[in-house]
């Protein structure tokens, strides 16, 4: 499902939450939706899912203003998260998938798919108060997909889960994303996506701070920075490079070097071999998506104040 | 939209009735609620239980009474010599009695009547005495002037039993003042509980849903306006359920349970078969009384009775429970809904308190006229004034307000409901609850 966001604000009693949104989000892909607590993450969530509406701007879904009819294209798993305690398992995720608008039939029907893959099979008719936090966790993740959502929102999904679940989940979502759902993906710990990703926005302060593919991002802000590991005495030209850090350790040396001027790798190696070492590794140090988060915000407040 | 409202309200309704609390609730409250009345009943016909006996002395130096004063089912009178030195012992255990009365003349020839005793006498004690010595005297006096006893008691016995007929459209037609009163105040008591009863368990029901974090999901799915008429009409449902199983309930024990309340309170049956047959033939004072209370039923409205008792019953729980949900949603947990529940639960007491005193009253005062208007209280006085005859302007017209009443009400909740569903953290003020009214979504 293709997404196009334009122009989005939404405003609250005494705070500005969005302020002029623009995203493109290309139909089939992870989206990382990154931004600090209270950046405006889950306004926007809760705008595309219509729980709320912006006060200005316009989405799209597929070309279509978007309405009430796409509700049971998108399946959402907030935050917080929230069953029935008291209701049973089965009964639970047939509820969620009959208020999306699938027959109970044909959900009983999807939901075997799901007992399967997680093997809840004998969760099914235990009461969700039964049933440990990870547990619950899984059976939240089937109710937000069961219906089979076109658009899947899925807002800090791996908090609360153990690194074995968050596999398992990762999983799921990279499959569902081969059946060709869209996956927006909402999340303050900006380098637990860098994997799945594969575009992402940042957002700080109710504003977009940058968006794009995660590749091309790295490249964009990478600050020609080397990590070289040898054996022996470098002697560094200094016209061409600039010593960050260094460090030995059992007779190894681990430096950090960037270099002035944009230089092929190939080059950058010549050099360092000119030198009588031994060389044991060699590599680029991309920044890290919060070394770019911090990097494009402060670009972002000098512009301001530039201006 | 129906349909979803329609799930909604079949999940609250499915869930509630399996639990089993609603099984107990339903079994066991009537039977806590007969046994309740049964036992005030009991107290109030059998008076002599909350009393004991009490044994009163008399020292009459006025020579009033002759040494002769009937004793009554609580009180038994002793005559006693006038020994000043011996006052405090007749108040002693070893003499055992409750009060001293003394009885004497006055200089000026007015007598005066003194009640000693060890702690205050109560009002209906001193009234009681005061009764039988008034009527002893009457007596007297009556045969001092020549009446013997048997005309005396004959003219004593003389009762007066006033007929009430209505004016309807057949022209008069009996009714019955203590039935009717009755019946308008059993419907009105089952609206007051149902209407408290059943909006707290909406109140409760949106704080759970809001507390258990589900409230999210769900209002990514549907409007939250039908989840509020989702959650409300499937309570409602329950309640009436529960209220379908009562009405069976009392079909099916009434038979038993009355026996046990005259088994109880000392009536023989038989008494009662022969009071019945007696019904006809103008006899005793209680068999015209039942004569005519039977009249009096067959001459009432039922089918009108019954329908506006519907309508005003769920009308009623309409109007309240949508303003319960919007409580409900405004706070994070039930200890700060105190706050809220005032303005909401005040009327609701207040015209059950009023339809008691007032509006029983006077039926048709400008008053009732006027509280039987206003949907916070119409829904109570409605049925009270309802067996007296309501024109039929009036009925319309206090339906009409109902209906608009509680579109309103489910509209002002709907507005707050929206907003305070997800709305967590510090208990909002008025003034905020105000402001969300007019908040965009």
């Amino acid at each position: 499902m293709l997404i196009q966001i334009n122009n989005v604000t939404k405003k609250y009693q005494n705070h500005t939450a969005l302020s002029h949104i623009n995203l493109d989000i290309p139909s089939g892909i992870i989206f990382g939706l990154l931004g600090p607590n209270g950046a405006g993450k889950t306004s926007l969530i809760r705008i595309l899912t219509q729980i709320t509406e912006a006060d200005e701007g316009t989405i799209h879904l597929d070309g279509n203003l978007l309405n009430r009819t796409h509700v049971q294209a998108m399946g959402y798993l907030p935050e917080e998260r929230g069953l029935y305690k008291k209701m049973q398992v089965a009964d639970q995720l047939l509820y969620l998938a009959e208020l999306k608008g699938i027959p109970n039939k044909e959900a009983r029907q999807r939901l075997k798919y799901w007992v399967d893959k997680f093997e809840i099979k004998t969760w099914l008719g235990k009461k969700v108060e039964e049933l440990s936090k990870g547990m619950q966790q899984k059976i939240q993740f089937i109710g937000t997909v069961l219906h089979e959502p076109k658009l899947i929102i899925l807002d800090e999904p791996f908090s609360g889960f153990d690194p074995i679940n968050a596999q398992i989940l990762t999983e799921e979502i990279l499959a569902l994303k081969e059946k060709g759902a869209t996956i927006i993906f909402s999340t303050h710990r900006m380098d637990s996506v860098e994997l799945l990703c594969d575009k992402i926005a940042l957002i700080n302060l109710s504003e977009k701070v940058l968006d794009g593919a995660v590749p091309q991002l790295k490249e964009q802000y990478k600050k020609n920075q080397f990590e070289v590991q040898f054996e022996g005495q470098l002697n560094l030209n200094q016209d061409l490079f600039n010593l960050v850090t260094s460090e030995e350790k059992y007779g190894v040396q681990k430096i950090s070097i960037s270099t002035q001027t944009r230089i092929s790798n190939r080059e950058i190696l010549n050099h360092l071999l000119q030198s009588n070492i031994n060389l044991l590794s060699f590599k680029e140090e991309l920044p890290s998506m919060e070394e770019i988060f911090i990097e494009a915000v402060k670009q972002k407040n000098n512009l301001h104040h530039a201006e | 939209m129906l349909n979803k409202t329609f799930l909604i309200a079949k999940r609250e309704f499915l869930t509630r009735i399996k639990k089993k609390s609603f099984l107990i609730m339903t079994l066991v409250s009537p039977l806590l609620i007969l046994l309740f009345y049964g036992l005030i009943f009991y107290f109030t016909v059998n008076k002599s239980i909350g009393e004991e006996n009490k044994k009163i002395a008399i020292i009459d130096n006025a020579q009033l009474l002759k040494q002769d004063l009937e004793n009554t089912k609580t009180i038994s009178f002793h005559f006693e010599l006038d020994q000043t030195e011996k006052l405090n012992d007749l108040l002693s255990e070893s003499f055992g009695y409750y009060a001293v009365l003394k009885i004497e003349k006055n200089e000026a020839g007015e007598i005066i009547y003194q009640l000693l005793a060890k702690d205050q006498p109560s009002i209906g004690l001193v009234s009681t005495i005061e009764d039988k010595i008034e009527a002893k005297l009457k007596d007297e006096q009556l045969q001092q002037k020549g009446i013997d006893k048997a005309l005396l008691s004959q003219i004593n016995n003389t009762r007066v039993n006033i007929e009430t007929k209505k004016l309807t459209d057949n022209g008069f037609e009996e009714g019955n003042a203590g039935l009717t009163t009755a019946i308008g105040f059993v419907g009105a008591i089952l609206i007051y509980f149902f209407i408290f009863l059943y909006g707290v368990q909406v109140m409760r029901g949106v704080i759970e849903e809001k507390t258990n974090r589900i409230v999210e999901v769900i209002v990514s799915s549907v409007k939250p306006f039908e989840l509020m008429m989702g959650k409300i009409s499937g309570i409602a449902l329950v309640g009436l359920t529960q209220f379908l199983i009562w009405v069976g309930l009392v079909a099916a024990l009434s038979g038993p349970v009355s026996g046990l309340v005259m088994q109880l309170m000392d009536v023989n049956p038989s008494e009662l078969s022969a009071m019945n047959q007696g019904a006809g033939a103008a006899g005793t004072e209680n068999t015209s009384k039942f004569g005519s209370l039977l009249a009096g039923l067959s001459n009432l409205n039922i089918p009108l009775i019954v329908g506006l008792f519907t309508f005003y019953f769920i009308a009623g729980y309409l109007f309240y429970g949508a303003l319960f949900a919007a409580i409900g949603s405004a706070v994070d947990n039930e200890t700060d809904t105190q706050q809220f529940m005032f303005p909401v639960t005040m009327p609701l007491v207040f015209s059950f308190v009023l339809a008691q005193t007032i509006v029983i009253q006077d039926p048709n005062s400008t008053l009732s006229i006027w509280l039987s208007m206003i949907p916070f209280s119409s829904p109570i006085i409605m049925m009270v004034r309802l067996p007296f005859g309501i024109p039929p302007l009036q009925i319309f017209a206090s339906m009409a307000f109902m209906i608009a009443g509680f579109v309103f009400t489910v509209w002002f909740a709907g507005r707050i409901y929206r907003i305070g569903i997800l709305t967590y953290g510090k208990k909002p003020s008025y003034k905020e609850i105000f402001k969300w009214l007019f908040q965009k979504n």
